[in-house]
């Protein structure tokens, strides 16, 4: 039963792009595209669905032969665990989910159906990465969601920003890849297989390795993770995901918020059993610093998309730190409820873009009525406060002014504001995923798999009483805060306050049924609805990472972890969470104990209190704007300065690497035109004055010689052998005459 | 009357014959020639037959019949190449007809 639903998942949406393709070979498209995917993509997800009950504690492997070369077998199949089985899920709900939405937000597009086709074949791609039972499947997949991020990245092509962004992605995500390939190359010359699991696979056999070797699958597993670096857009190759939100949203939610850059950290988890102590530490460290730096630069910004696509980074950042600390459950976690409220946030971000975009297309008539309508019910919020008529940010000073101009006027949240009263269904559920993401306590599922993270580290520092650790936590708990404050300064912006552009406020409405409908159903998983499958022990089973030792092996033993959290958290089954949690990394000395450390308590409160702070402040500066953000920029200028060129990361490579390599590529130039020409043109002059006069005599004289020699002997012979023929009938007679006696004589003689 | 006897009889046909296509300057010599040489193959055929095999087995006598038939064919065949030769050439001596010869 399993395969079936697996190679139905699976082939659906192949299909539906093979459709767009076949038909586009013959010049035609199939009329209704759109309906055609999005139906396969629901397809998907009923069988991802029937899945989730198939799946049983101990995973499944399905594989066959794929190619044989002499004794190495690369083998293709299906892994089908818990994990797998909920990563199908949400790929296959978030991404009906953006089809449904795209049908509404891509209407008018002239290429249409080509954007459901490459949706399609994206989803086929991630499904089969996320099923794929070895680092070459993975691979492949991997190779192909990047390809379909290229193309939907570059969807409107006409656009340079958009052509240059999806360059930019798949040049930065290829740095990452060359180091994954190098990675798998290492696993595999070691281990002559690229299968993971079973006997023969890779963690078997690096199970049993011996310390030595060590350093050898340290590197190996830093390698593989530069793949998830550059896929999942962490530091230092981050930049291409805030530049990839030139695509249509629709895609920057699907690919570049829920599941492609997902893949990174999913890989990564697929990679847990080989992660020793010092590749868990790079991970965690690459994770933690992304999740503070991405968060630093979401303040700053003004492009809606771009402070979710910081957001994105941050919260992948947050994933992988997870998951260096060992805390699988929790990172994988993250990902599924991460998945669910940033597509809820993209998608809403593309609702309000929506709303503002159709003004300037006027291609939309049937929802302007609408918002005629809305816009004599609206009253303003006058009684705010003083200064709101005046965009603080847009005084600020020159730098504004000099990026600002980068920002299409759509996507500015200086253009918006006071959006709640025309849009409230988009405000509702925008409100819904940020409270999510901010970690707001107990109802919202942000806060269950977030405080899981922090709670992990906290746990892991306290087990280990390792610096690194509790650095980690203080990164982490900071990034938290952070969040919870960029987060609230852009539902202020957007959708509180006074409309900063009356004449596109007046234009704005609610979007359309189709694009509403996801908007609900995501606010609804944003509530903590998916935590009973990641906190069920028997479910969830965290694979044994063999490697990782505790530098003192000072556990905290049982007796010592307090009892009970308190109702609040046995309502939503997080006993069981910590216990899976803590059963993946305590070596499995008693397998029943049910408490918590103290860890999870102290994370938990310490991340309610930073929310709440940044929610605070957010709410102080850019609601209430008793506090003015101009004011607090200006005192703190560097730093502002360094968030406000997002680090100057893109500086860096422009001016380093890119430069760097623009003048290597002259100078290979120079070195080409003047030693490698000047090299094949003196052999050329060298040939044709010395050597050609030397062959030329040779093949006059010798070649041509004898040619006509032989010519001429035969010429000759020709010339006297002629006169055999005498044509006289007699003659001949008489000489078959003479050889048949001849014949008789010589056999008389035999 | 041995087997002997015919064989002289056939050897003296047959040189005869040859002679005759070596020496003549005539095609219908040359044919008559041809004739004789033929004819002492059936001579031949004829006296093995006799003497050599059993005589319920005739089936060398049945080969020289065939022979004879086989001449006549021959014959005519010959003699309507000689007329078309006669008339494209005006001569019926094979020397003449040399327009092959390179």
């Amino acid at each position: 039963m399993v395969v079936p639903l697996i190679s139905l998942i699976l082939l659906c949406p192949l299909a539906a792009f093979a459709i767009f393709g076949l038909l586009g070979l013959a010049k035609r498209s199939f009329p209704r595209q759109d309906y055609l995917s999005t139906a396969a993509m629901l397809v998907g997800f009923v069988c991802s669905l029937l899945l989730l009950r198939e799946v049983v504690p101990n995973p499944e492997t399905h594989t066959v032969k794929w190619i044989s070369l002499g004794s190495i077998t690369f083998s293709m199949g299906f892994y089908l665990d818990s994990v797998t089985a909920i990563m199908l899920l949400v790929v296959t709900l978030v991404s009906s989910l953006v089809h449904i939405f795209s049908i509404g937000y891509m209407h008018g597009d002239p290429r249409y159906p080509r954007f459901f086709a490459f949706l399609s074949l994206f989803s086929f791609s991630m499904l089969f990465l996320v099923v794929s039972d070895n680092l070459l499947g993975i691979y492949i997949g991997w190779e192909l969601v990047g390809l379909c991020s290229y193309l939907l990245i570059g969807f409107w092509f006409e656009k340079d920003s958009a052509a240059n962004a999806c360059k930019k992605a798949f040049l930065t995500t290829r740095v990452g890849d060359v180091g994954m390939f190098i990675g798998m190359m290492m696993l595999f010359t070691k281990f002559k297989t690229l299968s993971l699991y079973g006997e023969g696979g890779i963690f078997t056999l690096a199970a049993s390795l011996n310390t030595g070797d060590m350093v050898w699958l340290s590197i190996a597993g830093v390698l593989i993770f530069c793949g998830a670096v550059g896929k999942s857009a962490q530091v230092p190759l981050h930049t291409w995901l805030p530049d990839a939100m030139e695509g249509p949203t629709p895609v920057s939610a699907l690919i570049h918020a829920a599941t492609m850059v997902a893949a990174g950290v999913y890989l990564t988890a697929r990679m847990f059993p080989i992660l020793t102590e010092t590749s868990s530490l790079v991970i965690a460290y690459i994770g933690g610093i992304t999740a503070i730096v991405a968060a630093t630069i979401a303040i700053v910004r003004f492009d809606i998309k771009r402070v979710l696509a910081y957001s994105t980074v941050s919260q992948l950042g947050y994933m992988m730190l997870g998951i260096g600390v060992g805390s699988y459950v929790a990172g994988l976690f993250h990902l599924t409820t991460h998945a669910f409220f940033k597509a809820l946030l993209f998608l809403g971000s593309g609702s309000v873009i929506h709303a503002f975009h159709a003004m300037h297309a006027h291609a939309h008539d049937d929802e302007h009525d609408h918002a005629h309508e809305d816009h004599d019910t609206h009253e303003h919020a006058h009684g705010d406060d003083d200064a709101h008529g005046h965009d603080h940010e847009h005084g600020d000073h020159d730098l504004v002014h000099a990026h600002g101009s980068e920002i299409p006027p759509d996507q500015d949240m200086r253009n918006m504001g006071g959006l709640r009263h025309k849009m409230p269904i988009t405000f509702v559920t925008m409100l819904i995923a940020t409270l999510s993401i901010s970690g707001v306590p107990f109802v919202f599922s942000g806060f269950w798999s977030k405080d899981a993270i922090l709670g992990g580290v906290l746990e892991r520092a306290m087990e280990w009483n390792s610096v690194h650790h509790y650095l980690l936590f203080g990164m982490a708990l900071l990034a938290a805060g952070i969040t919870a404050f960029y987060m609230f300064r852009l539902i202020f912006m957007t959708f509180f306050g006074e409309p900063r552009n009356q004449e596109m406020h007046n234009m704005a409405h609610e979007s359309p049924l189709s694009m509403t409908v996801p908007l609900l159903i995501l606010a609804v998983l944003s509530f903590p609805v998916v935590n009973k499958f990641w906190f069920n022990a028997d479910y969830v089973k965290p694979p044994e990472q063999p490697h990782l030792y505790a530098p003192q092996h000072a556990h905290v033993s049982p007796d010592s972890k307090t009892e009970g959290k308190g109702f609040a958290l046995s309502l939503f089954g997080v006993s069981e969470a910590v216990a899976a949690e803590e059963a993946g990394h305590d070596t499995h000395v008693d397998g029943e104990h049910h408490g918590h450390s103290p860890a999870h308590d102290i994370a938990m409160v310490l991340s309610i209190c930073v929310a709440g702070l940044g929610i605070l402040l957010s709410w102080l500066f850019y609601h209430r704007r008793t506090l003015s953000a101009e004011s607090v920029a200006n005192s703190f200028r560097p730093l502002y300065n360094l968030f406000w060129h997002k680090y100057y990361f893109d500086e860096f490579y422009d001016g380093v690497l890119v430069a760097l390599t623009v003048w290597k590529a002259r100078l290979f130039a120079q070195f080409d035109g003047s030693v490698v020409d000047g090299i094949v043109n003196g052999v050329g002059r060298l040939t044709r004055d010395f050597l050609a006069v030397f062959v030329g005599f040779f093949d006059n004289r010798v070649v041509d010689g004898i040619v006509n020699r032989v010519a001429e002997v035969t010429w000759a012979v020709g010339g006297r052998i002629r006169r055999i023929q005498t044509g006289a009938i007699q003659t001949y007679l008489f000489v078959v005459l003479a050889g048949i006696v001849l014949l008789i004589l010589i056999f008389r003689a035999l | 009357m041995t087997l002997q006897h015919y064989l002289v009889i056939s050897a003296i046909l047959f040189t005869l014959g040859i002679f005759a296509v070596l020496t003549r300057r005539n095609a219908i010599s040359i044919l008559m020639g041809i004739e004789l040489i033929l004819n002492s193959c059936n001579l031949n055929f004829a006296a093995f037959s006799r003497f050599m095999t059993p005589p319920e087995d005739i089936s060398g006598q049945v080969i020289a019949i065939f022979g004879i038939v086989l001449a006549a064919a021959e014959a005519a065949v010959f003699l309507a190449i000689i007329l078309a030769i006669y008339r494209e050439f005006g001569s019926i001596r094979p020397n003449d007809v040399d327009t092959l010869k390179g």
